[in-house]
């Protein structure tokens, strides 16, 4: 066991700005609390607001171990959660064929043979063929660790169903080998992008944080922490333009990365102002639609405040 | 504070926020982690535990705001400027002073604290009316579609629809049905008989799809309605395929097939039409970036400026040439009925009723103002099976609701 890290939001949003993160107030009080209480974080907000990177420097302060699940279309438990190894089964299987002759030779009748290799055969479902994915390695962990379900908003209302009995008893049932309780429950957190509207019940086991694009200061202020060097001027007038683009209903309204992209990609250029040939050259760093690039190009002025 | 806060839960609970036990002993157990001293962290605490998405949340700090008054602004006279509903004790024992100490303040000290108010009594003014307008907005799914609201109102109200459509279960059920006679169902049987090895053998039917019902929506969007309008196919098409089996029109003067334009719309493929010069309604209702004042802008031969004539309209449709007709068809048409001075033309109407299955009216209209001025809802009543009264958005809902079970 690690040191208990002492938690409040004050603590929280201290060590995410020292990475460069702008804690909102929601999130910090919502991460305290889900510590606090015990229970899994639901973050939903719209794409590229920093969801995941939550968890991630969640994971760092307490020096834990991340473990991420990507949630998709069809993700389902073998995937999530325990698959057995086939593979090695078979190998062994193979290699162990004397030994296993030499048992069944013990046996006077089919019936006698039957019933050893039903002794036997449960050697082949231990721990040992067992091919933990990541929802059983959060909860088989000895080392504390932080569980990331990335998105999902994206998997089946079936695999959610599923999802429920991790999230409200850390444990997990594998009919071969019975259930699997943690020994110290796994932090939990889920993001969703909101595409997809989650169940109540899945809703109801988790503390619900929304987070939204930053306000303009802030993002000025994560702007500059992640583009060292970038002059003041510009940082406001590009934070403003991008705020404006996420408010004009484009296809894909650029995401916080996208703006420090954009940022970056400003500075390599060399631009001071947003002329429209620098926006030409750049403005593929944050927007990533061809139809949102062809309307910002032809009228930029709209969106330049 | 347990007590104080089971009322809260119960104020919550009245404007339709769903709270859980378990999610009730949640937000004890976060109070008591982060105590009592500050407003702002116990709503923080209160709303991660109990408002479990954006809808809700919003509604939480409606009644969070309520609730628990902040000891903003002095009040003359106790209890004064309260809003109805809440009882007492509950907004006490958020007070930071014993009720004591301000009952033993000097007149005159209350004197001077107004007096320095009072030399801004515009701000001040100012400031109760605008608390006043945020305590007694109705909820989002509650709020008049015909009166003015800006863009933002429009984005909040579309925010509940997901919700809405959800509560109706009005997404289309997938799963098909068992008939004694029908279509073989094969694939049914083979996974009956691989449970029994097919003995007995039975070959199981299905149902057939029931093909028949056509709807027709049939949408007024001249300037009055076209924000109930843009809710109302949004709803309708969480369930009906727009373009298969229903198809929509669009009037103002005269009827616009607008079918293609509103299934792409809904499908997030609609192009964004020509820049609009001046706010309409239904430009905070969009669908993948396209609003829907932007679809109507783009939709040839709809005249958006001119006076809604229904009698025209009616006619039109009436005629040979439009194919809605059968007996099966069911008709929703969305709109005041306000027949601007033009001719109602009542007969064209129940001609077209008597060719159809079914015609079902919602009105985007408070059922007090029916019939009154120009109306002419009294002239089409005798041909119309279901009237709804849909002034927002859950009206609008029940209307859908109706037209599901006519489906």
């Amino acid at each position: 066991m690690t040191r208990p890290v002492e938690v409040t939001p004050e603590s929280i949003t201290e060590r995410f700005a020292a990475s460069g993160f702008v804690c909102p107030p929601e999130v910090a009080s919502a991460l305290h609390l889900a510590e606090a209480l015990g229970k899994p974080l639901l973050l939903e907000g719209p794409p590229g607001v920093g969801k995941t990177e939550v968890a991630k420097l969640w994971a760092s302060y307490h020096g834990a171990e991340l473990i991420r699940l990507q949630c998709y279309e069809g993700l389902d438990e073998a995937k999530a959660l325990y698959e057995w190894s086939y593979g090695k089964q078979m190998l062994y299987a193979q290699l162990l064929r004397d030994k296993t002759a030499d048992v069944l030779a013990k046996a006077p009748d089919l019936a006698s043979a039957i019933a050893l290799l039903r002794d036997e055969a449960d050697a082949f479902f231990s721990r040992d063929f067992l091919l933990p994915r990541p929802l059983l390695q959060a909860i088989l962990s000895k080392k504390p660790v932080v569980l990331l379900l990335d998105e999902v908003d994206r998997s089946d209302e079936e695999f959610e169903a599923f999802l429920l009995e991790v999230l409200s008893d850390h444990q997990v049932s594998i009919p071969e080998l019975g259930t699997l309780k943690a020994a110290s429950p796994p932090r939990v957190v889920l993001t969703s992008n909101d595409t997809r509207e989650l169940s109540d019940a899945l809703r109801r086991r988790c503390l619900y944080a929304h987070v939204d694009y930053p306000s303009l200061e802030d993002e000025i202020r994560i702007v500059e922490a992640r583009v060292p060097g970038i002059g003041a001027a510009l940082t406001d007038r590009l934070v403003r333009f991008a705020q404006a683009l996420r408010k004009a209903d484009l296809k894909k309204a650029p995401g916080i990365a996208e703006v420090v992209d954009w940022a970056l990609a400003l500075t390599v250029v060399g631009a001071d102002a947003l002329s429209p040939a620098v926006l030409r050259k750049t403005l593929g760093a944050l927007l990533k639609n061809r139809e949102d690039l062809e309307r910002v190009l032809a009228e930029p002025g709209r969106f330049r405040g | 504070m347990i007590e104080a806060l089971a009322r809260f839960l119960d104020a919550l609970r009245a404007e339709g926020v769903g709270v859980s036990a378990a999610e009730a002993v949640d937000a004890a157990r976060a109070v008591e982690v982060v105590g009592l001293e500050r407003r702002e962290t116990v709503r923080l605490a209160l709303a991660v535990t109990l408002a479990k998405d954006r809808a809700s949340r919003a509604v939480f700090d409606r009644v969070f705001d309520r609730f628990f008054a902040p000891p903003r602004l002095p009040r003359d006279g106790k209890g004064k400027g309260r809003p109805a509903g809440v009882r007492e004790g509950a907004t006490r024992k958020r007070r930071p002073q014993p009720p004591e100490e301000s009952k033993r303040r000097a007149p005159a000290d209350r004197e001077s604290e107004r007096g320095k108010l009072g030399r801004r009594p515009g701000r001040l003014h100012r400031i109760v009316r605008a608390e006043r307008r945020r305590e007694m907005a109705p909820e989002p799914r509650h709020r008049d579609l015909t009166r003015r609201m800006t863009k933002e109102e429009e984005r909040e109200i579309a925010r509940e629809i997901p919700r809405l459509v959800k509560a109706l279960r009005l997404k289309r059920g997938r799963r098909r049905r068992e008939a004694r006679t029908g279509r073989p169902w094969l694939r049914k049987a083979l996974r009956r008989a691989t449970a029994t090895y097919g003995v007995p053998f039975v070959l199981p039917a299905q149902r057939p799809r029931r093909r028949g019902v056509r709807v027709v929506l049939l949408v007024d969007v001249s300037f009055s309605v076209a924000r109930a309008a843009g809710f109302f196919l949004l709803l309708a098409g969480a369930f009906l395929e727009i373009g298969r089996r229903a198809r929509v029109v669009c009037f103002v003067d005269r009827p616009v097939d607008a079918t293609g334009a509103i299934a792409r719309w809904m499908r997030g493929r609609a192009r964004p039409g020509r820049p609009l010069a001046a706010p309409r309604p239904g430009d905070g209702i969009a669908r993948g970036g396209v609003s829907f004042a932007d679809v109507l802008s783009g939709i040839d031969g709809l005249n958006l400026d001119a006076a809604s004539d229904y009698g025209r309209t009616l006619h039109a449709l009436a005629r040979p040439g439009y194919r809605v007709r059968g007996r099966d068809a069911l008709l929703v048409v969305l709109g005041d009925a306000r027949a601007n001075r033009f001719d109602p033309l009542p007969w064209a109407f129940s001609d077209l009723a008597a060719s159809l299955g079914g015609v079902l009216w919602l009105v985007p209209e408070p059922a007090s103002r029916w019939g009154t001025g120009d109306s002419a809802l009294p002239l089409y009543l005798p041909s119309i099976d279901v009237l709804v009264e849909a002034t927002d958005l859950s009206g609008l809902a029940r209307g859908v609701a109706e037209m599901r079970k006519r489906t």
